[in-house]
């Protein structure tokens, strides 16, 4: 069926008229298309969906459906061919579009028959698309048993797509009768047919078994489009998938793991600052961790991404305590799966150097605190050893050297509570040749401003501070300033002054020497963590021996929080 | 009860005014309240359906309202009860055959809706109601082209419609009003009046059987449908020629009675088969066109395979057929030393 009008072939060259001559083909055949022109038309659905958003400009920019049909003849054919092909009309934005151009060629007052006649076309169109297939037997049913036919083409839907979904996980023989065809060497071509489906969601558990059989047949392979597809329908329109469908998307679907990884960093990244225990809670309940843990090849992928967004934004502590917090929920879910289902760690982490892979994955918490130290002591005489073999190796091999201290530089951001240890043991008192000048001079004298009763206006011992921490900030090797600042904050977490002092001092060295209150609250959020403070209902009894320091973190966690928002306002 | 009533006749002027010029002043707000309506047209299908009292009540008042609106409504289609079940359908139907019908009302039913909402069965007002029909039926072509491609029996269609008339049976039965019986041969017997040519209503019976069945109403169901097969030997006869042998197998497998009637039927199968001399083979004739002699043994076979204790007794009577027929042992003189000849190598 097909609207009146002039030749239809000659096309005004407002739209691509080899394009416009394709979806005539395409379209000729409907339902009964062969299955090389279905999977045609759903490998180019894109292409369809441009053509008919320009035609429907187009449309939207005349008077009316007179002039419409004067400077596109062929869009009556076109329109009436496209909607009796279920492969363009299960697509939502070919449907959505088709449906807008019929509004739009709909006339409110017709005023010529050609008018008259579109209108008299859509509405029968429309009709028989929507109410018009029933064979009788549905009929009788619609009738008498209480199931109105909507109802009945959903439940039609969803129990095709059951039985094509049961059939999909049944009919694979490829572990049984390796040497026999499998069903499953029919699924590229599937696939593609399936394309439309994806933005159908009562489809979802059919698009799911697909690509969970990717995961369990060798033989089973989908369509670049179909994956792209899917990929965008995951991402943006809401296509629920089960998490084993999703993991296998991932592995077959590059774009889809990299915005999958993008997303998940903006909606931790962006927003409040979330502390180390928000982040990790988050990341728990995320997908990503068990996927990587499961898979190595996509802990490779997401690694990359951090590595290039550390290399971009060095300096950037929340991503750096992302990047730790996601190494630990990975960590976590490695150590829960069964050990025959583990891979070595070598093959999540292949350019890392060696010794000193095992050393740093080992949580602090899986050892006597006694042992620190000494743990400590062998992982910073690897990391010497590293540099010192960088610095001395010829030309040659330089950038490989470099390479391996890069290495070892994001296994120590993955692994950050080391460090964090680290600054812990500095500041402790205690017996201890700590090496660190420079480090111990800061804690001295951080101590002394926090003991020092005058205003800190006119504070001598502050001008003091502030001027060593220029001088060690410009160093041949300058010392990092979140360490800096580590000390800083511990020294008062640990000092016996009030809290309110406490706070202000901190809070005043933070903005006298341009520190960043954010990275002084991720310091914060790890002493927390390592004194086991536990988010607002934190265990705070009295006969705690750490009740002092971690009332003072929290304390100076609110301030801190405070203060930086009263600046950003 | 006269609330529903006058709701009722209420529904079906809206009916009849969706197809005169009046939907002109038509705007969103009409239509929505207009699809409300219809909506509740067909909840009341599906509580009153088996109330044959409240039925007959409401019968009567569509029957008065269809004559009045005949007299004011030139073509006018009368509403009966039953199909208030598809009342929104009827709505949109109408709705699209009159030329009056504004832009914005196609718009209306056109527009899109987000997923989520499409997820919404229930939802009552208009917007892209047309849309939704469009992306589900559209979907359900993919999908029956590629099962079709696969499967031969049952169609994912019969498999929804098998459900649909046992869930019905169940609704019958499961009423305890004891009419259970009478109400769901009048919906057997007008499906098979209506379909009579279809064949599909085998397949839907079919499908109806192979459900598991828990509860007594399902029971109920499942055992009165057999019992209506059983009364209706050309039911039987098709659901032979047409459903795979390994559906009926489970049937035979399962239920005494049942079994029994299948082998009348395949006794009727072989006496109507004559032997074609230029063919030199067996051919079906009458009511069992389609039928060979192929297809026959395969039944017997598969008969002896799931009852092996009915091989003897059927040899038996195979073997006295054949001397009643003469016992001779020559090919094409009697159909059942033929079977037998085949059925024991």
């Amino acid at each position: 069926m097909s609207l009146p009008g002039p030749d239809p072939l000659v096309v005004v060259p407002l739209v691509d008229a080899q394009e416009v001559q394709f979806w005539m083909e395409m379209a000729v055949g409907g339902v009964a298309a062969s299955p090389e022109t279905q999977r045609d038309t759903c490998r180019h659905l894109g292409r369809l969906r441009d053509l008919l958003q320009v035609l429907l400009t187009h449309m939207n920019n005349t008077s009316s459906t007179t002039e419409a049909m004067h400077r596109l003849p062929f869009l009556g054919q076109l329109l009436g061919r496209l909607c009796w092909t279920p492969h363009v009309t299960a697509d939502a934005v070919c449907r959505r579009l088709l449906l807008e151009s019929m509004w739009s060629l709909y006339s409110e007052e017709p005023s010529s028959p050609v008018e008259m006649k579109a209108n008299h076309w859509i509405r029968s169109v429309l009709c028989q698309l929507s109410t018009e297939d029933e064979d009788p037997v549905t009929q009788i049913l619609v009738q008498h048993a209480t199931v109105p036919p909507k109802h009945y083409h959903l439940n039609v839907l969803r129990k095709l797509v059951s039985l094509l979904s049961e059939k999909m996980g049944r009919s694979c023989s490829s572990l049984s009768k390796p040497s026999q065809r499998c069903s499953c060497d029919t699924l590229l071509a599937v696939s593609e047919t399936y394309i439309p489906l994806v933005t159908c969601p009562e489809a979802a558990p059919l698009i799911g078994a697909m690509l969970e059989r990717t995961a369990t047949c060798v033989r089973a392979t989908l369509s670049q489009d179909f994956l792209d597809a899917v990929s965008a329908a995951y991402l943006r329109n809401g296509l629920c998938l089960e998490d084993e469908a999703v993991v296998s998307l991932w592995c077959h679907s590059l774009p889809s793991l990299e915005e999958a990884v993008m997303s998940q960093l903006d909606s931790l990244l962006s927003g409040s600052r979330p502390t180390l225990r928000i982040t990790e809670q988050q990341l728990a309940g995320c997908l990503l961790p068990r996927a990587c843990a499961r898979h190595a090849p996509l802990f490779l992928i997401v690694n990359d991404i951090f590595r290039f967004l550390l290399q971009r934004v060095e300096g950037h502590q929340p991503l750096r305590s992302v990047v730790h917090s996601f190494t630990r929920c990975f960590l976590r879910e490695v150590a829960r799966l069964q050990p025959q289902e583990r891979a070595p760690m070598k093959a999540f982490f292949p350019n890392t150097p060696r010794q000193l892979l095992q050393p740093l994955l080992v949580p602090p918490t899986e050892m006597p605190p006694e042992a620190w130290a000494d743990h400590l002591t062998w992982i910073v005489q690897s990391l010497q050893r590293l540099t010192e073999e960088e610095e001395e190796s010829d030309e040659d091999t330089g950038t490989r050297g470099q390479r391996v201290v890069f290495e070892a530089w994001l296994l120590l951001v993955q692994c950050a509570h080391w460090v964090e240890v680290a600054v812990q043991l500095l500041v402790s008192p205690g017996p201890g040749d700590r090496e660190a000048g420079g480090v111990r001079e800061l804690w001295s004298r951080s101590r002394t401003l926090l003991a020092d009763p005058s205003p800190l206006a006119t504070s001598e011992p502050l001008r003091s501070l502030a001027e060593l921490l220029v001088s060690l900030g410009a160093k041949p090797r300058p010392l990092a300033p979140g360490l800096a600042l580590g000390i800083l904050v511990n020294a008062a977490v640990l000092s016996g002054e009030p809290i309110a002092r406490a706070t202000e001092v901190v809070c005043t060295v933070v903005r006298r020497c341009g520190l960043v209150t954010e990275e002084a609250l991720c310091v914060l959020s790890s002493s927390a963590d390592l004194l086991g403070l536990q988010g607002a209902e934190g265990r705070l009894s009295s006969g705690d021996p750490d009740r002092g320091q971690r009332l003072r973190t929290r304390a100076l966690q609110e301030a801190l929080t405070h203060a930086d928002m009263m600046d950003t306002c | 009860m006269e609330g529903v009533l006058n709701n009722l006749k209420n529904t079906a002027e809206l009916l009849a005014v969706a197809q005169t010029d009046v939907v002109k002043q038509w705007d969103k707000q009409t239509l929505d309240r207009a699809f409300q309506w219809t909506l509740y047209c067909q909840h009341l299908h599906s509580r009153f359906y088996s109330n044959k009292a409240i039925r007959t009540i409401m019968e009567r008042q569509l029957q008065a309202t269809n004559e009045s609106l005949r007299a004011t409504f030139p073509g006018y289609a009368d509403i009966a009860f039953v199909d208030l079940s598809r009342c929104q359908h009827v709505l949109l139907t109408k709705l699209l055959k009159n030329p009056a019908l504004p832009k914005a009302i196609v718009g209306i039913l056109c527009g899109s809706l987000s997923p989520m909402e499409m997820n919404d069965n229930e939802q009552q007002d208009a917007t892209g109601h047309c849309n939704q029909l469009i992306a589900c039926k559209s979907a359900c072509r993919v999908l029956r082209a590629m099962h079709r491609k696969t499967t031969a029996f049952p169609s994912g269609d019969a498999e929804v419609q098998g459900m649909m008339l046992m869930e019905r049976l169940d609704a019958a039965f499961g009423g305890g009003g004891g009419g259970g019986e009478e109400e769901a041969r009048e919906l057997l017997e007008s499906m098979l009046h209506t379909c009579e040519e279809e064949d599909n209503v085998i397949e839907v019976i079919a499908s109806a059987l192979t459900r598991n069945n828990t509860t007594t109403a399902e029971i109920a169901s499942h055992g009165f449908l057999l019992k209506w097969l059983q009364q209706n030997e050309q039911m039987l006869l098709k659901l032979c020629l047409h459903v795979p042998v390994e559906y009926i197998m489970r049937q035979v497998g399962e239920n005494m009675q049942f079994r029994a009637v299948y082998c009348d039927v395949l006794r009727r199968w072989a006496s109507d088969m004559t032997f074609d001399i230029h063919e030199g083979e067996w051919v079906p004739t009458g009511t069992m066109a389609g039928g060979s002699f192929e297809k026959l043994t395969c039944h017997f076979r598969a008969l002896f395979e799931t009852c092996p204790l009915q091989r003897e007794d059927m040899e038996t009577e195979l073997k006295a057929r054949k001397t009643s027929d003469g016992d001779f042992d020559v090919k094409g003189l009697s159909v059942w030393g033929d079977l037998l000849a085949v059925l024991t190598t």
